[in-house]
């Protein structure tokens, strides 16, 4: 793709602007100016004309008749006249001219200017008929009618006007250059601000987040509004960066801790000759690490598995039915610690849940509330539905989850309490998995907690169309 | 020696806390969050504070930062399953002299603590001698003048920790706070015991460098001073 540069483009459409009516101006100011000067040119030639009128006089021969006398007057030498008589008789023509310059001159027969052509040279000339006096003092004069052609060559005339026509080239030229530059160094100055905002934004990358727009983008009404919203795009981006950077952290942690555990228990155990014993409980804790370690990955990896993959179409299954599965599997844990389980609730409608997804969610929420109530407590589970809503309460009445913890629990790796959870051999992913089931049905999950009272998680999803 | 693991990690606490008594006879202790971690340092019995980065309550750094605002020039050596650099670098600069990132190598581990309690007390080589006596940290075994002197564990790391410091006093209450973990009972008349074993030992192979016992203050091992 071809780059483009917004302050060039404008220079360049300005630019193309004054240079289209600098041409114009010219051509209409060359047009006035030729009209003009034919104008005066045919005004000169009309008083050369009647100058030349003025030069016909009584001929003192026996037929009376007048001749044309130009030693009096001063006429430029490349001109061309002919005086004729109405009879058609020349009166006087001029003595230096070619016989086809004459011809063409005397060819035209109606008053008025004409133009013709002789030998390559442009001429233009004109025809009256005139009347002239002579012997004005003798018996009042008599009227001599004559017809008077004069010519002259148009070369000055060409000539004048292509020098005009070069000064207003030449002058809208300058014109066109001085207000360029000026043009240029404008745009430029007004356009910075977008310069800036561009170095700016070029500036960011994931390892330097800084963007602080001048303020002479955030003067400019155009500019300001992206350079905020940039700005607030890239907090957010930043956030989750930074957040996805923390849970690569947090994994890596979790993994190597993992390994680091199996590997220092593999060297301590090679380390100098055990006796069976200690080499059979050594083997017995190592199948345990490993065991806790494939609980991890196997965790990591479901959660990956919500994240990633979309929920395939017709899945539905039923709540009630996954929390009495759930429920049957944890009695034995809820005996030994001496908690109470209570499940009620109808039958409910399904829901657009995977059936084991629906296990994993029952299984995580109703653990956790055992693993937090003390003995002789009780967590209590309800299914209800109504409205085209299932809704799955679990209240326990255990320590509670402080208040500064609450915003994190749904976050990955996150353990409010973390001696004791790593212990009780979590890694903070089970409520962030319980997040992705619901969230892949389009459902919400909500933890309300009171230190030393208890907590209820409340999960509500809509019931399934299609079932 | 007596040593401090900080690991959330409680199984790999146990491991590194196992190898250090058996194959450096030393005394450990463990936390397994970093408050717990924190308030043990303030004794100062420890000859090497062994810190998880990631912890539970107050991580290693905010131990580190602690432990050197108290100016305790204890030896601390950091374990990190995060290998950024920026981290390393600003723990270094926050006053941890060593890290080592997870998963490590055991051995390594080992050989690492050993020699940071020595750089903290002031020796370099592993071997450190007083007279015509040298002591091998790393084989754990104790010589006069080429010949091997048979000592049990405690007796071997009760020298040891006199060895170090040479001709200054050491304490009862010091030797058994620093050769013995929390687990054990204190009883000074231990210390009594295994004192006058060392001093046959030593006398058996014809040793003049002897450990004077300075009443009501300690004990100190005496050694020629232009042979040190």
């Amino acid at each position: 793709m071809r780059e483009t540069s917004l302050s060039r483009q404008l220079i360049a459409g300005v630019l193309l602007a004054e240079l289209i009516c600098a041409a114009l101006f010219s051509a209409v100011a060359i047009g006035h100016e030729m009209h003009g000067r034919r104008r005066a040119f045919d005004v000169m030639l009309r008083g050369r004309a009647d100058s030349l009128l003025g030069a016909v006089q009584d001929a003192e021969d026996p037929e009376d008749n007048v001749t044309v006398d130009p030693t009096e007057l001063v006429l430029p030498l490349q001109d061309v006249y002919e005086v004729v008589s109405p009879s058609g008789r020349v009166l006087g023509q001029t003595s230096a001219a070619s016989a086809a310059l004459l011809a063409a001159l005397s060819s035209s027969h109606s008053p008025g200017y004409f133009d013709f052509k002789v030998k390559g040279a442009y001429y233009r000339a004109v025809r009256f008929d005139g009347v002239r006096i002579v012997d004005r003092e003798e018996k009042g004069g008599y009227r001599r009618p004559v017809t008077v052609l004069y010519g002259s060559p148009t070369r000055d005339l060409w000539h004048e006007a292509v020098e005009a026509v070069r000064f207003y080239v030449l002058s809208g030229a300058l014109l066109l250059a001085i207000t360029g530059v000026a043009l240029v160094w404008f745009l430029r100055r007004r356009l910075s601000p977008l310069q800036e905002l561009a170095i700016i934004a070029g500036r960011v990358s994931t390892r330097c987040w800084e963007f602080v727009p001048t303020g002479s983008v955030l003067r400019t009404a155009e500019l300001a509004p992206i350079a905020l919203s940039i700005e607030e795009l890239l907090k957010g981006l930043r956030q989750s960066f930074e957040r996805q950077r923390q849970l690569t952290g947090d994994a890596s942690h979790e993994l190597k801790t993992s390994i680091a555990v199996l590997k220092s228990s593999l060297q301590l155990l090679a380390m100098s000759p055990r006796t069976t014993e200690q080499y059979e409980y050594g083997l017995e804790s190592l199948l345990m690490d490993t065991e806790r370690m494939e609980g991890l990955a196997n965790r990591m990896l479901t959660l990956a598995r919500l994240e990633e993959a979309p929920m395939e179409q017709g899945e539905t299954s039923e709540l009630q039915s996954a929390v009495r599965i759930v429920a049957e599997r944890l009695l034995p844990l809820a005996e030994l610690k001496q908690v109470r389980l209570d499940v009620s609730g109808e039958e409910s409608g399904k829901v657009a849940m995977q059936a084991d997804d629906a296990e994993v969610l029952c299984s995580n929420l109703i653990m956790n509330a055992l693993q937090h109530s003390p003995p002789q407590g009780c967590v209590t589970i309800t299914v209800d539905s109504r409205d085209a809503v299932t809704e799955l309460r679990i209240v326990d009445r255990g320590e509670g989850i402080p208040e500064v913890a609450l915003p994190h629990v749904f976050d990955r790796f996150y353990r409010a309490d973390r001696s004791r959870s790593r212990n009780s051999g979590g890694a903070g992913l089970g409520l962030s998995i319980c997040k992705a089931i619901v969230d892949r049905s389009n459902g919400t999950v909500r933890i309300q907690s009171t230190v030393g009272i208890g907590t209820q998680v409340t999960v509500t999803l809509p019931q399934s169309k299609t079932a | 020696m007596r040593v401090l693991v900080v690991e959330d990690e409680v199984r790999l606490a146990n491991n590194i806390a196992e190898a250090l008594r058996e194959r450096c006879g030393f005394a450990v202790d463990c936390a397994e969050n970093g408050a717990d971690g924190a308030a043990l340092t303030e004794f100062q019995h420890y000859d090497l504070l062994l810190l998880d980065l990631m912890l539970p309550g107050l991580d290693g750094l905010g131990i580190v930062r602690q432990v050197r605002r108290r100016k305790d020039m204890t030896p601390i050596l950091i374990l990190t399953a995060r290998d950024e650099r920026s981290q390393v670098v600003e723990l270094l600069n926050a006053g941890a002299d060593d890290y080592l990132t997870k998963p490590f190598d055991l051995g390594e581990l080992l050989a690492r603590a050993k020699a940071l309690i020595r750089r903290g007390k002031g020796a370099s080589h592993p071997v450190l001698t007083a007279g015509r006596i040298s002591v091998n940290t790393v084989e754990q075994t104790v010589r006069c003048a080429g010949q091997l002197i048979d000592l049990s564990p405690t007796e071997y790391r009760l020298f040891e920790y006199l060895i170090f410091r040479p001709r200054a006093i050491v304490s009862a209450r010091e030797l058994l706070e620093h050769l013995y973990d929390y687990n054990w009972q204190h009883h000074s008349n231990v210390i009594e015991a295994h004192i006058s074993n060392l001093r046959k030992k030593l006398r058996s192979v014809g040793e003049e460098t002897s450990i004077a016992t300075i009443r009501g203050r300690g004990y100190r091992l005496e050694a020629p001073e232009k042979q040190l």
